[in-house]
């Protein structure tokens, strides 16, 4: 099994080889990361994006990693962060999951629990999964096809489970008295999801759903024994279908992983399980976890999301450190909503004058630079997006913004001489402070003057920029803003921050996008079954939120991620957006 | 819990009647103030800090031309100085030379010497005028708790030992969060500053008020106190004529040792990030995004400095005026 | 006085948020996932009681800390024994027993930094008292002043640019061990946070026992010590220093009253595990129960402080009885 995975390994790096040029995967040369004796492998900046970097088949040691701050939940049915989808699978298994390992292949699913990927049938409206037969908890209990149903059914609840994803709650048919697991144990949900027989597992939709592959390779389909299950106490004693299970659960501190003598690797070819243990630190401050990550102290920062300024600053300059970093670009857009609902700017030409006045380059700084922060971004769709395509439509002479069309705009919108608004940021974040700063300076020299307002990000959502009523009283125009996809494809990308139909009172993530026509390509390109044509369809989406001007795109994000020293294996998987978790291992 | 907040104010306040009931006595001959100001000027440590808190002062006031002779704008970006994938100021001490004196900031290249230029005035506005609520607040609690007692003073202790028993920062930070951003007639920055003046003030009067209550109740028994009331003076005139009159030299000491306080504790609520709304440029601000470029020396240094040197100045203008106004320690 | 506190703080939270316009949809809607549905954050409303009259809300507290609360989670009820300073909005878990699980943290800290403030603050403050004027006397004292017009985040930084990530003499910051697991590490992960929150106070105390020591040294009974012929040190220490050390204790009382309910800039220029941060991470995350919890508990060591020093006053200073 293992030397089948290495294969596959090192047969997606050849392709990904080829396809890297595209993939937008940074600077940095291509070149092997080891020698064919297998030597030591020579680090190599980006080696870790196209091919596995030093690979190793090795079992034994301790895998140290830290996280500056702390998982939502490390119960899989109330979990929703990347590094949490990333990491759980150490503990547990989905129906499916992502492919692990480098290139372009890192998006495409592949069975995990289940025999092979969902049999759709009635157009779409039933997904059914056979589960592989022999799968045991760490407890030696087996695992059922009803352990996934109830598991399913149990984050129903979102009382009880309310950081999760909840595109199971939206598509599932669930029955109207059901009330969850715990309130209505009696309600039979099987008009949802059901096992039919011990080894399937049935899915019932609402309505037709083509990436139903794409939603059981989340942790909501990780299966939970009925008789375990302790509700939102479940995080603190979870029982393991993966390699490793829990050994200490501090919340909020540490936690340790220990092997799982019950899982059989035969029914997992995917996780090469090297080292014997896994310890996890919580609320690190974050340049010490960088500087233990430069020293070897630890090998693995949880969070992926790059280095900190300081560290930056340190590795950048050195060549020997720098030989460490991979620089991906991630499916993650960093942006500024210009929020049609106060005036001047719910007339688009004044929207239109803030595209143009804002000097990309200086957000682009402000967020990181290009290494950092990201490719300087001018649509919607990042590059990783499937069927993203690359178009400019207010483009500047080194795209410093142009202050010539900016007043042309203003004087179209009949505010000649620039207007007064406000721009809001996470105050906690000291990149979106520097990009609402560069925006003040960018807008001032057309005679928009920004008042900066930041707020805690806790809140940012529920009581200020997503809030519709606290904009329109408080006359709030622009608002930093990030997102990065679910799964790489334009629905899974967009459809959450452009479709004015998901606007509601507060917690909103689409803050300024309310456009008839965005809204109808929405509809077009959700129920076109054609792959091309759906994805041309997003584009069309991407180029109707641009002309709107209602959102302006500052990077595609990337991040400067360091290698562990002594790491073994170690993979950027475009799937997860960072590294590939279970595939590390240590010297 | 804030140690860096109460120092000041809690030390001075620890033993109020010793150092200066003076304050009474000494209306000899001499005019107490005469005295006092004949001390002061051989007191050469208080005056070096009177002529730098002068001197800050004016740096606040002419911060405009100041920076307009020495440096560029505030807030300005150069972002030619700055490397574009570290960030950092290109050459050596943080792009430091005739052009940029103190060097720039990471990341958008701001003129550092100008930024701390332009962060004086509020560091100072905000140190004061929280100060005068804290003064205010403080001595009309401590005259009515020292001058009526009883029940009154009852009440006002207790309540000056719930806000000693405050975590100060917590609430602060936690209001400072929350508060809206339209109010009293004011908006944006104006507004957050004047919160940030009656928090900082609101919370630190009690410190003031301990004093003026204990030199109150002195005060109440004093000859001439009971030589007006004798002559049927009432509470008001008593009060104003009588008391506050001698009230004035130690709440003028304390003020300026509750100063420098109040300017740490609006560094502090800048660096936890609840302070001015960017990008006015604070001290505090400066050295909250100093952290996370803790290898840039100048960029730490500078605003730490700033800080130091004004509360310094402040701190030893205020000994000097302390020991000034009270003969026996000196 | 406590109860005074803790309205004030659930104001701040609740009635505050409310002029601002705000709904107890607003308010869940940052307890939940990212895009969660109306009906999750209507849920979640009802679950945490924003839906109820604010007054219900605080009372169902209060009934929590004096008689104790149920905690549903899902599958089951858990019972929260009184005092019980309910469940976190955020990680499910109660916040009585994180507050004590973080308690050794601050505590050590402060003890550490207290005991050093102490002997050199109080030791430099008579020295420099007995010799008014001379040499060591203005350095101390220039020192001193010095000691209390740093901020600590500012001395914090430097302190570990210069010795941990410069010279790597001192862990860097957020290091932490358990006394009872490593005593020699606990104290040597403490050393720079120790050092640099005492050199803070020690000033204030120097300043304060100089300034204590030169008026009793004036009053008539040393010179009455003096004449009974007891020797220098006799009359310094037992009746002198006695004396002065009345506001000093005071002052220790509600500096490690405040000190142990959470050193919030120290620990997190530091990012020391302890209530201080504790308290920040509440209050970022606007996790209420748990901002509520750890200001009630600092509050109550000052209160708790204050008395202790009350009963200490009459030890200290014969001058003062118990009543």
């Amino acid at each position: 099994m293992k030397r089948k995975s290495a294969l596959a390994a090192a047969a997606t790096a050849a392709l990904a080889l080829v396809l890297s040029a595209c993939g937008g995967g940074g600077g940095g040369t291509t070149q092997p990361a080891q020698s064919a004796s297998g030597a030591a492998a020579q680090p190599v900046a980006n080696a870790a994006l196209t091919e596995v970097f030093n690979p190793s088949t090795k079992k034994g040691g301790t895998l140290k990693a830290a996280h500056s701050a702390d998982w939502d939940s490390l119960d899989p049915g109330d979990t929703y962060y990347g590094y949490s989808f990333n990491f759980g699978r150490f503990y547990w298994r989905t129906l499916t999951m992502y492919k692990p390992g480098p290139g372009p292949d890192g998006n495409t699913v592949i069975p995990d629990l289940a025999e092979s990927l969902g049999e759709p049938s009635d157009e779409g409206k039933t997904w059914t999964y056979k589960i592989k037969p022999g799968l045991k908890y760490e407890d030696g209990t087996p695992i059922g096809a009803k352990d996934v149903a109830y598991a399913v059914a149990r984050t129903f609840d979102k009382e009880t489970f309310p950081h999760g994803p909840s595109y199971l709650n939206e598509l599932l048919d669930w029955p109207k008295d059901f009330k969850g697991v715990y309130k209505t144990p009696d309600v039979d949900y099987k008009s949802a999801v059901e096992a039919t027989d011990d080894t399937t597992v049935v899915f019932h939709l609402k309505k037709p759903f083509a990436s139903m592959d794409y939603i059981v390779q989340m942790p909501m389909t990780a299966p939970v024994p009925k008789d375990k299950d302790t509700g939102a106490k479940y995080r603190e004693k979870i029982i393991s279908s993966g390699p490793y299970k829990f050994e200490t659960n501090e919340i909020g501190k540490k936690f340790a992983l220990v092997r799982n003598d019950q899982w059989d690797p035969a029914t997992d070819p995917n996780r090469p399980a090297l080292p014997d243990r896994i310890e996890v630190q919580l609320n690190v401050n974050a340049d010490d976890l960088d500087n233990q990550l430069i020293s070897g102290d630890i090998h693995l920062d949880i969070p992926g999301t790059g280095l900190q300024p300081a560290a930056l600053g340190k590795v950048l300059p050195d060549p020997a450190l720098k030989a460490r970093t991979d620089n991906p670009t991630i499916p993650r857009l960093w942006y500024i909503s210009v929020i049609p609902d106060n005036p001047p700017l719910d007339n688009v030409d004044c929207r239109k004058a803030v595209m143009y006045a804002a000097d990309r380059v200086a957000n682009q700084t402000a967020y990181g630079g290009e290494v950092a922060g990201g490719e300087i971004a001018t649509n919607v769709m990042p590059p990783p997006i499937v069927g993203q395509e690359k178009f400019d439509t207010y483009p500047s002479e080194g795209n410093k913004g142009d202050t010539t069309k900016a007043k042309e705009a203003l004087t179209a919108c009949g505010q000649p001489n620039g207007f007064s608004t406000t721009m809001t940021f996470r105050a906690d974040r000291p990149r979106e402070k520097a990009l609402a700063e560069a925006m003040e300076q960018a807008l001032s020299k057309v005679g928009i003057k920004l008042t900066l307002k930041g707020f805690p990000a806790s809140s940012y959502f529920s009581d200020y920029a997503g809030n519709t009523a606290y904009v329109k009283k408080n006359g709030i125009g622009l608002a930093t803003h990030g997102w990065g996809s679910d799964w790489p494809d334009g629905y899974g990308f967009m459809q959450a921050i452009v479709d004015s139909r998901t606007i509601r009172d507060a917690g909103n993530y689409n803050l300024s996008v309310k456009s008839d026509k965005v809204d109808g390509l929405i509809d077009q390109a959700s129920g076109e079954l054609d792959t091309t044509a759906r994805n041309k369809l997003w584009v069309d989406v991407d180029k109707a939120v641009m002309e709107d001007a209602s959102l302006l795109p500052v990077v595609w994000a990337k991040a400067l991620l360091l290698r562990g020293q002594g790491v073994t294996n170690v993979a950027y998987n475009e799937g997860q957006s960072m590294y590939d978790y279970i595939m590390l291992g240590v010297e | 819990m804030t140690a860096p907040l109460d120092v000041s104010g809690s030390a001075s306040e620890a033993q109020p009647e010793v150092v200066l009931t003076g304050a009474g006595q000494a209306v000899q001959g001499r005019s107490l103030t005469g005295i006092a100001w004949m001390r002061l000027r051989r007191d050469k440590v208080a005056l070096t800090g009177g002529i730098t808190v002068l001197l800050l002062v004016l740096v606040a006031v002419f911060a405009t031309p100041i920076i307009a002779l020495f440096g560029h704008p505030p807030l300005e970006f150069h972002q030619d100085m700055i490397d574009s994938s570290t960030l950092l100021p290109k050459g050596d001490f943080g792009g430091m030379g005739s052009e940029y004196l103190l060097g720039v900031e990471p990341v958008n290249g701001r003129d550092i010497f100008s930024r701390i230029v332009a962060g004086a005035g509020i560091s100072l506005l905000i140190g004061f005028l929280a100060t005068l609520v804290s003064v205010l607040i403080g001595t009309v609690m401590g005259v009515v708790a020292g001058y009526f007692g009883g029940w009154v003073d009852q009440v006002i202790g207790r309540l000056m030992d719930v806000f000693l028993a405050f975590p100060l920062l917590v609430f602060a930070i936690a209001l400072a969060g929350v508060v809206p951003d339209k109010g009293f007639g004011l908006e944006g920055n104006g507004l957050r500053i004047a919160m940030l003046i009656f928090i900082i003030g609101f919370f630190s009067w009690p410190s003031i008020g301990r004093i003026v209550r204990g030199q109150t109740l002195s005060l109440r028994e004093r000859e001439f106190v009971d030589a007006a009331r004798s002559l049927g003076a009432r509470n008001g005139y008593i009060l104003f004529r009588e008391i506050l009159p001698n009230l004035i030299a130690p709440i003028l000491v304390y003020a300026t040792l509750l100063i420098p306080a109040n300017i740490l504790f609006e560094a502090a609520l800048s660096f936890l990030g609840v302070g001015i709304n960017p990008p006015t440029p604070t001290w505090g601000g400066m050295l909250s995004e100093a952290v996370r470029f803790y290898t840039l020396p100048h960029f730490v240094i500078f605003p730490g400095l700033a800080i130091f040197v004004t509360v310094l100045a402040f701190n030893l203008f205020g000994d000097g005026l302390r020991d000034a106004f009270d003969p026996r320690a000196h | 006085m406590l109860i005074v506190i803790s309205m004030v703080t659930f104001g701040i939270f609740f009635v505050v948020p409310q002029w601002a316009g705000s709904t107890p949809e607003a308010l869940a809607s940052r307890y939940v996932g990212r895009a969660a549905t109306p009906e999750t954050v209507h849920l979640v409303a009802e679950r945490l009681g924003f839906n109820d009259p604010i007054v219900v809300q605080y009372g169902r507290f209060l009934k929590g800390i004096f008689v104790g609360a149920e905690y549903d989670y899902g599958a089951g009820v858990e019972q929260c024994p009184a005092p019980c300073l309910g469940y976190s909005f955020i990680s499910g878990q109660p916040v009585w027993p994180d507050l004590l699980d973080r308690m050794p943290v601050t505590f050590s800290l402060a003890i550490g930094a207290a005991l050093l403030w102490v002997v050199f603050g109080v030791s430099v403050g008579v020295l420099s008292a007995l010799r008014r004027g001379s040499f060591f006397d203005r350095l101390s004292m220039g020192t001193a002043l010095a000691g209390v017009s740093l901020p600590i985040f500012f001395t914090g930084m430097v302190s570990l640019v210069v010795f941990s990530y410069g010279l790597g003499w001192t862990p860097p910051g957020g290091a932490w061990t358990d006394l009872t697991e490593n005593p020699a590490q606990w104290a040597y992960n403490l050393l720079l946070p120790w050092i640099t929150l005492a050199f803070l106070f020690a000033a204030t105390y120097a300043r304060l026992t100089r300034a204590g020591m030169l008026e009793t040294m004036g009053e008539d009974y040393i010179r009455t010590a003096r004449a009974k012929g007891l020797r220098e040190r006799e009359v310094v220490v037992k009746h002198g220093l006695r004396a002065a050390l009345t506001p000093i204790l005071t002052l220790f009382g509600i500096d490690f009253g405040l000190l142990i309910g959470g050193a919030i800039l120290t620990e997190t220029t530091y990012t020391l595990p302890g209530l201080g941060q504790f308290a920040i991470l509440a209050i970022r995350n606007q996790d209420l129960p748990q901002v509520m919890g750890v200001v009630l508990f600092a509050a109550g060591f000052v209160v708790v402080a204050s008395f202790v020093v009350d009963l200490l006053y009459a030890v200290v200073d014969p001058r003062v009885r118990l009543s």
